[in-house]
């Protein structure tokens, strides 16, 4: 089952949901809406097959993110639980400018909680701009026990690249 | 917990769940097929900037269809009305349509509870695809929410055709922070 707006609430008041920093005024009927990190990654070639990407911080006023380039963004909030799992997405009026979040990788693993990465690719040239909301996160009831899931990347609060072996 | 198509049918019947026009012809398994609406949107802005509104021309698809080439992002609607105040519904590509390369949205599958309208695509082709009006296009499955409710009441209620970003509109709360 997805959480309501309001159970959302109550659930980070019980701290089985971390939203941090939090503002109410982000509820949605089903999930929160999450801000865009200033840090990003930019995709800048591809050396001993691996991807190559440059760090670099979103300026105040803006950056443009060109179609067919590939980005690594984050969420400014720390976002995630142990009870519940999680669907991380863009929010509608994103997506309706051409603006992709994530790659076909929405599911987040109960009991992973950090400063999700976001693989963020344009259909469209927009300019995007630090804490601007961004995308939305909801939250999904369990069946069954819950394992502690081991991830390299639970403890990354910055945008991070693919830890797949080569 | 998802619906079946058949619990999709009986909350139809009992108006818990609205599809308009509604034909059972349409359901599969879990979910129920929603088609292309003739009227699409491209943007004419240089650079989308979230602040302010986009610049944008309408037309209209002909019977011999439209060829969007890779690349291409357009803003589509499903013809039919849809919505809930007591599921959740989220919008997947038909499984066929996927296949030839199209998104129908763009990371953005989850529908308010309590917003009812013509449900706005985010048309993105990865290969050239020819779109024709009422073709069979996207799904929408209904999920059983848990907490207390309250209903959807945002800037893209009662959505007629496809709907451009209203994302400026907010940029004051933006702000706000």
């Amino acid at each position: 089952m997805i959480l309501s707006g309001k159970a959302i609430s109550l659930a980070r008041e019980a701290n089985d949901i971390i939203i941090e920093p939090y503002n109410k005024s982000q509820i949605n009927p089903n999930s929160y809406n999450y801000r865009l990190g200033e840090n990003i990654k930019i995709y800048t070639g591809f050396s001993d097959g691996i991807p190559i990407f440059e760090d670099y911080v979103i300026p105040s006023e803006g950056f443009v993110l060109l179609p067919g380039q590939m980005y690594l963004g984050h969420t400014y909030e720390k976002l995630g639980s142990k009870k519940y799992a999680m669907s991380l997405i863009g929010r509608s009026s994103i997506g309706r400018l051409g603006l992709f979040m994530q790659l076909s990788a929405n599911l987040g693993h109960t009991t992973s909680i950090h400063c999700w990465t976001l693989e963020m690719f344009a259909a469209k040239p927009i300019r995007i701009y630090p804490k601007m909301i961004i995308g939305q996160i909801s939250f999904w009831t369990n069946c069954g026990e819950v394992s502690e899931f081991i991830s390299e990347y639970i403890a990354t609060s910055l945008p991070t690249e693919s830890l797949l072996k080569r | 917990m998802i619906l079946t198509g058949l619990e999709i049918k009986k909350q139809v019947e009992i108006k818990r769940i609205k599809i308009s026009p509604f034909n059972s012809n349409n359901l599969s398994t879990n979910s129920y097929d929603l088609h292309l609406d003739s009227m699409l949107i491209r943007y004419t802005s240089e650079i989308l900037d979230p602040r302010y509104p986009p610049s944008y021309e309408e037309f209209t698809i002909p019977e011999t269809g439209f060829v969007m080439q890779k690349g291409d992002f357009f803003l589509g609607c499903s013809k039919e009305v849809i919505g809930s105040d007591y599921y959740v519904p989220l919008i997947h590509a038909r499984s066929g349509i996927a296949r030839l390369g199209l998104f129908v949205h763009v990371t953005a599958d989850l529908i308010d509870i309590g917003s009812h309208g013509q449900t706005t695509f985010q048309l993105y082709a990865t290969l050239p695809v020819i779109l024709y009006p009422n073709v069979s296009i996207a799904q929408v499955s209904f999920w059983v929410p848990e907490g207390e409710i309250e209903l959807y009441d945002g800037k893209y209620q009662r959505s007629k055709g496809p709907i451009i970003s209203k994302v400026h509109q907010d940029w004051t709360d933006h702000n706000d922070r």
